[in-house]
């Protein structure tokens, strides 16, 4: 039995050494690799300047146009993220300014993200490589139930997250696999739709007091960004236009572009738009914020 | 509480300290803290089960008792039949109520009558067609004198409800199993050893082979009617591999367990992908239910003795009773009776018991044979897959039409964001390790094991998949 218990105690060290050892192994790739996506581009970065950045879901993604806002004379970039809800928009922005960004406006999208208050794990799971180097991330998630699991159990916050930071990720990221995330400054156009747009439903969608944003807006506040909410475009077929009005009963500075774009050629699906429709409402956006910098 | 689970890895040395350090003193100490373990396992499902459980073992008990006590063979007849019709009506019941019922409306509908079913919200109990079976096998070999009838309530309560068996087998049988409860079990460090190596193991197909290729299948056959020819043909293969994975890491982790408290368990696969015909894979995949069937069925209806037309009968009758075991669903009735017909020429031709032997592989022409026979062996095993992982049977028919009809090899993307061809390579070291260990019960023993153990060991932590947990396959069988 003796034996058997070293046997057992030996197989255990194995097995948390390995964990140890894979944990650096992956810490190190993510921490080597600022081009797979967003959060490594802005984590493995530091001292940017921008006039404009932009924040939110893929309403941000694939809807702001960066390239009009430098060819006018304003440095942006666009850093939405496909289904980021405000949480993580929010963490985004603590990271910037850990990173010591100098960021003037944030454009950030606030509009059917305010239906909840949850978060998106697809999301979260790329934060976690740099959860132990990283103390905006660490704050960040300090109240999640797995916290203490995921910050001192080697190796734990990958095997968590595998689908996002596992294996193929890590290897992916080891040898410098490009994606699309970064191509245009972060702007990932949509292509044109083809029949008839399927309308998006809103009824059972309802505005609520959202942690996160008031969240980015004391951090604004703290840094003196200048913070410009916004809502997007959605298709004029959608049920329940309505709920932006809640959202400016909620939070009357919300400025509403919902109908910015109205012809559905613009749209890819109802809730998105394509790249013309992009292009379009960029420019909506920034004719009513910002003036072009070679005219003024 | 799943083997795959944390709380199963913290359950799991508590039992075994509680049985070397406290229960070594006797048998009965080793069977009791056995018995009080498989309770807690089960009723970790769901505790109203174990009373249906202890019920079970209860009837199964006193009816092989009034069996053997029986004076008139008319009087054993009848303990036998109430104790069977119970346990099959309990079977019954749960499992296949709601099936014979709904198939018998649809028929009555199709004919004119209108008639609404009367469906019963009943939860499937966990393990139920594994313990049943287990109890079947004891009350009939009883009966026909095989064994005499076990006196002792608590060897005989965890022969039934032993807890690495007790929900997804392997079936034991009395004349294995008992007659290691009856002595007290003296600790073996080699087979401790093996029963880790064999844990360790069977992890590695459940969590990484397994779960791996599940991902891949379900969105392939979730997503059949936009999938390419290749992707389907792929889905066919992720899922042969996701089921023997599944089960086959599971009766693994089992028989693992098992050892570790110095039982052996009946051997449930013996690397079926590799058979060189229908006949070699039945006699290697789920080896303990098909060998029940064998003996509880197929020969009392009179096995291979008799005419062809009986043979065949009999051939016809034991795999589609075998499929519907599997689940009250059109799809496991055609899936057994695919695999019938796989059987059918060589039960005519006399061939079925041609590849008993083992076989080793070398250059020559023979070699060639041999490995053409196994991939076509397994081509059709994948095929008669498509029936048993489709949702009814017109899915597993517009899966075959599309796979043979879109004629699309190109690579396709996933809505998983993954290519569907990107798991290939895995499985191919996969088999590659499996063919290499195909005379051992798991590739770790023998040279570098501590190697071997340390690789399996990234394996499951690297490669596995944690984010998406699933449940063992059989558990709902």
């Amino acid at each position: 039995m003796k034996k058997f218990l070293l046997f057992i105690v030996k197989s255990l060290l194995i097995l948390l050494l390995t964990m140890c050892l894979l944990d650096a192994l992956y810490t190190l790739v993510y921490e080597q690799n600022n081009d797979r996506n967003k959060i490594s581009y802005l984590y493995n970065s530091k001292d940017k300047q921008y006039d404009v950045v932009f924040l939110g879901s893929s309403r941000v993604n694939n809807h702001f146009v960066p390239k009009i806002f430098n060819d006018n004379g304003y440095t942006s970039f666009n850093y939405g993220i496909t289904r980021s809800r405000l949480e993580e928009s929010a963490l985004m922005l603590k990271l910037m300014v850990e990173r010591n960004y100098k960021i003037k406006n944030l454009i950030v999208q606030v509009d059917l993200n305010i239906n909840t208050n949850d978060h998106s794990e697809a999301i979260r799971s790329l934060f976690m490589p740099y959860l132990h180097q990283s103390e905006s991330i660490r704050n960040h998630y300090k109240d999640i139930p797995e916290y203490t699991k995921l910050l001192y159990i080697p190796f734990y916050r990958y095997l968590h997250y595998d689908s996002r930071v596992g294996f193929r990720e890590m290897y992916f990221s080891a040898v410098h696999k490009k994606t699309n995330a970064l191509e245009n400054d972060g702007f990932n156009p949509l292509k044109s739709h083809s029949g008839k747009l399927i309308p998006a439903d809103l009824s059972k969608y309802y505005p609520k007091r959202n942690i996160a944003y008031e969240e980015i807006r004391a951090i604004c506040k703290k840094n003196n960004i200048n913070l410009i909410a916004i809502t997007t475009p959605m298709c004029m077929t959608t049920i329940n236009r309505d709920y932006f009005n809640h959202i400016n009963a909620i939070y009357p500075e919300i400025h509403r572009f919902e109908n910015a774009v109205t012809d559905d050629k613009y749209f890819a699906t109802c809730g998105h738009m394509n790249k013309a429709g992009a292009i379009e409402f960029t420019k909506v956006v920034f004719n009513a914020f910002f003036k072009p910098k070679s005219h003024s | 509480m799943f083997f795959n689970s944390l709380h199963f890895a913290i359950f799991l040395p508590i039992v075994f300290l509680f049985y070397w350090f406290i229960g070594n003193k006797s048998k009965t100490n080793q069977n009791f803290i056995l018995i009080l373990a498989s309770y807690y396992f089960y009723s970790c499902w769901d505790y109203r089960f174990l009373f249906l459980l202890i019920f079970s073992t209860l009837l199964d008990y006193f009816s092989a008792i009034q069996i053997e006590n029986s004076q008139t063979q008319f009087r054993r007849k009848i303990w036998l039949w109430i104790c069977v019709s119970i346990n099959i009506g309990f079977l019954g019941v749960f499992k296949y109520y709601n099936f014979f019922i709904s198939s018998f409306t649809d028929l009555l509908n199709s004919v004119g009558f209108h008639a609404n079913p009367l469906l019963l919200k009943v939860i499937l109990p966990v393990g139920i067609s594994f313990y049943t079976f287990h109890g079947l096998s004891y009350i009939i070999d009883i009966y026909y004198g095989r064994i005499k009838s076990e006196k002792n309530f608590i060897d005989y309560s965890l022969f039934v409800s032993y807890f690495p068996l007790l929900v997804a087998g392997p079936i034991e049988r009395a004349t294995h199993l008992l007659p290691q409860l009856k002595v007290k079990r003296e600790f073996n460090f080699e087979k401790a050893k093996e029963g880790i190596y064999q844990i360790v193991w069977g992890l590695v197909k459940k969590v990484v082979i397994a779960d791996t290729c599940a991902n891949y299948a379900n969105e392939i056959f979730n997503h059949s009617n936009s999938m390419n020819s290749l992707s389907l043909i792929l889905g066919a293969v992720y899922f042969a591999f996701q089921i023997y994975g599944d089960f086959s890491g599971y009766s693994d982790i089992a028989l693992g367990t098992s050892k570790l408290f110095g039982i052996d368990l009946l051997k449930n696969f013996n690397y079926p992908y590799f058979s060189r015909d229908i006949a070699e894979f039945w006699r290697r995949w789920h080896i303990s239910l098909t060998t029940w069937f064998r003996d509880y069925l197929y020969i009392p209806l009179g096995g291979s003795k008799g005419s062809k037309w009986l043979k065949v009968r009999n051939t016809f009758i034991i795999f589609l009773v075998s499929g519907f075991w599997h689940g009250a669903n059109w799809t496991f009735i055609a899936w057994g009776f695919i695999n019938a017909l796989y059987f059918l020429p060589l039960l005519l031709l006399n061939r079925n018991r041609n590849n008993i032997e083992e076989f080793s592989l070398g250059f020559n022409f023979n070699s060639i044979r041999i490995l053409f026979n196994i991939l076509i062996t397994f081509a059709i095993t994948c095929f008669a897959w498509i029936f048993f992982r489709a949702k009814t049977i017109h899915d597993a028919i517009s899966y075959i039409k599309r796979m043979f009809t879109n004629m699309n090899f190109s690579e396709q993307y996933l809505a998983i964001e993954r290519y569907s061809y990107e798991i290939v390579l895995m499985l191919l070291v996969f088999v590659v390790v499996e063919w290499n260990s195909r005379t051992k019960i798991e590739p770790i023993s023998g040279k570098y094991s501590w190697l071997k153990l340390g690789l399996c060991m990234i394996a499951i932590v690297a490669l596995g998949v944690f984010s998406d947990y699933k449940e063992f396959i059989y558990f709902q069988f």
